[in-house]
């Protein structure tokens, strides 16, 4: 199993640094967003939104 | 006395979107459908060349997806922006050059196509002059959305409804796929060849291929359905929330499938398992947003009885969820093996474009042509007729493709007991013909509601001041 998430990261070119940055910086940025739509304090002024376009003609 | 002033939107330019996504709805199916009569009849390409199934198909693909598409997600963007910011587009003439630009390079592209002009890419077959035209449109249309959503009123709207959202990650997201995947040498007015080779070229093109499906069909269309299941439906979305969630997955996950496309190819392998990994996971959000729309109808289902609009709002969104279920699991390499070069991908495809984004358009267009004319449909029943005709003539297409796909898959890799293949090739097609047929069934019976819709609204349009004036003396 270790030797399966070896990486030799000498190896590693400027498209793999590129990628891998990407990655993580995708990730990140998802766990923020879930965190920000989700956190119970903003439950109320989120859910507040879809009422508005029910009368908007 | 009604003392509320309603406020007044620019609907002329929607108003042309709108009956030309339904033409070129009638236009797309009708190729569609002779394209797959071909394949089960080879004699009705009539050696003309401009009609053999390979320029057909094309055609077809090209009318269905980027003149129907994309004149229903400019005719509802331009509709929805306006009313859920408060304001009329930021520049309605640059609408009307946009829509006219948009229908015009359409036209050529499908023109060029039946000449023989090809790129030979996949959904991106426009050669370069088309392409940079039609990039240069679809960024007027960008420009002109972002800017009509900068101009509303911050204090009345400080927020920007999720339907809004969705548009502008459509529009970004394909602006740049487009554009690298068209990036290519010109040798000639009409004749090209990509920046790309080998593989990198089969990378970049399922790069946009599979985004094309993701951002341009779903994206888009989930836009549609955050506005229109909400409207037409007369209740809120399920859950706001949940809406944000379902965007922020899909704009940060949909750019990895791409190489689900290429399993067992030159590509390396690790690349086919990323995408396939990727495709199970957005399983997640796509149910997510599928349910959000469904349990908007909780608590008032009984309403599908008698909303014949709601119907194909509410169908449309269970063949998304079929679709986003079905497409990761042929992701999967051990599926892939059986299912890819299949009718079974065909089918798959057809479940998400007829079952998915041609259901939430019909029903959009229906709403929009009620509220924008001011009039209930000239027929309800024949919008139950066109809804009934459109879900069996949908259900017989993929069935077929799906029996049709998985046997071909069988017969392929199957060996008798000396190791040899047991079936030719051409015993593989042949065995093909009754699904085929059935398909054409399915391609008709779609067919036939598109040009049922396309005379209801015509009734519609025609018979609208008519009945305004009825409605009128009436209350009076």
């Amino acid at each position: 199993m270790l030797d399966y998430f070896k990486t030799d990261w000498s190896a590693m070119t400027t498209s793999d640094w590129v990628g891998l940055i990407i990655t993580v910086a995708v990730f990140f940025g998802m766990l923020i967003t879930f965190w920000r739509a989700l956190r119970p304090s903003k439950r109320k002024e989120l859910e507040e939104e879809k009422y508005k376009i029910l009368d908007d003609d | 006395m009604d003392t509320t002033v309603k406020p007044q939107y620019n609907d002329g330019v929607v108003k042309y979107l709108t009956v030309g996504a339904i033409v070129f709805l009638v236009l797309g199916t009708f190729l569609g459908t002779f394209a797959a009569s071909q394949l089960a009849w080879p004699a009705l390409n009539f050696d003309i060349a401009e009609i053999t199934f390979a320029r057909l198909r094309v055609m077809h693909t090209n009318t269905v997806i980027f003149a129907f598409g994309g004149m229903t997600l400019m005719a509802t963007a331009f509709y929805t922006v306006q009313r859920t910011n408060g304001v009329k587009l930021w520049s309605n003439g640059m609408a009307w050059v946009t829509a006219i630009l948009f229908t015009i390079g359409l036209l050529l592209v499908v023109v060029t196509i039946s000449l023989g002009m090809t790129t030979g890419k996949e959904y991106h077959e426009q050669e370069w002059p088309l392409a940079i035209a039609i990039a240069l449109v679809w960024t007027l249309y960008t420009l002109n959305f972002v800017m009509t959503i900068a101009a509303r009123n911050k204090e009345t709207h400080p927020n920007v409804y999720v339907s809004n959202w969705f548009f502008l990650g459509m529009m970004i997201a394909i602006t740049y796929l487009y554009v690298v995947n068209g990036l290519a040498i010109p040798v000639s007015l009409f004749r090209s060849y990509s920046l790309f080779g080998g593989v990198q070229d089969a990378m970049i093109q399922w790069w946009w291929g599979h985004n094309a499906v993701g951002f341009f069909l779903t994206a888009g269309f989930l836009g549609i359905m955050y506005y229109f299941v909400p409207k037409q439906a007369q209740r809120p979305i399920y859950s706001y929330r949940l809406s944000v969630i379902h965007f922020w997955a899909l704009m940060f996950g949909y750019v990895w499938l791409g190489a689900h496309h290429l399993q067992y190819t030159a590509l390396p392998d690790w690349t086919g398992s990323l995408g396939a990994v990727i495709s199970l996971a957005m399983i997640i959000p796509s149910w997510g947003g599928a349910l959000n729309g469904m349990l908007t109808l909780s608590g008032a289902w009984d309403r599908l009885r008698t909303d014949y609009i709601l119907r194909f709002l509410i169908i449309a969104l269970a063949f998304y969820a079929m679709a986003t279920f079905e497409g990761p699991v042929m992701a999967a390499k051990t599926v892939n093996a059986l299912s890819h070069y299949t009718d079974w991908t065909v089918g798959h495809v057809h479940s998400g474009a007829l079952g998915w984004v041609a259901m939430v358009s019909i029903g959009a267009l229906y709403h929009m042509v009620m509220k924008m004319w001011n009039t209930e449909m000239y027929s309800m029943k024949l919008i139950n007729f066109h809804f009934w005709l459109a879900t069996i003539g949908t259900v017989f297409y993929i069935v077929a493709m799906w029996v049709s796909g998985i046997m071909q898959g069988l017969m392929w890799r199957a060996y008798d007991e000396y190791g040899t293949l047991a079936y030719t090739f051409a015993e593989s097609v042949a065995s093909m013909h009754p699904y085929y047929v059935m398909r054409v069934v399915g391609g008709v019976l779609f067919f036939s509601g598109a040009v049922v819709m396309l005379y209801n609204v015509i009734m519609t349009i025609r018979t609208a001041n008519a009945r305004q004036e009825v409605g009128t003396t009436a209350n009076a």
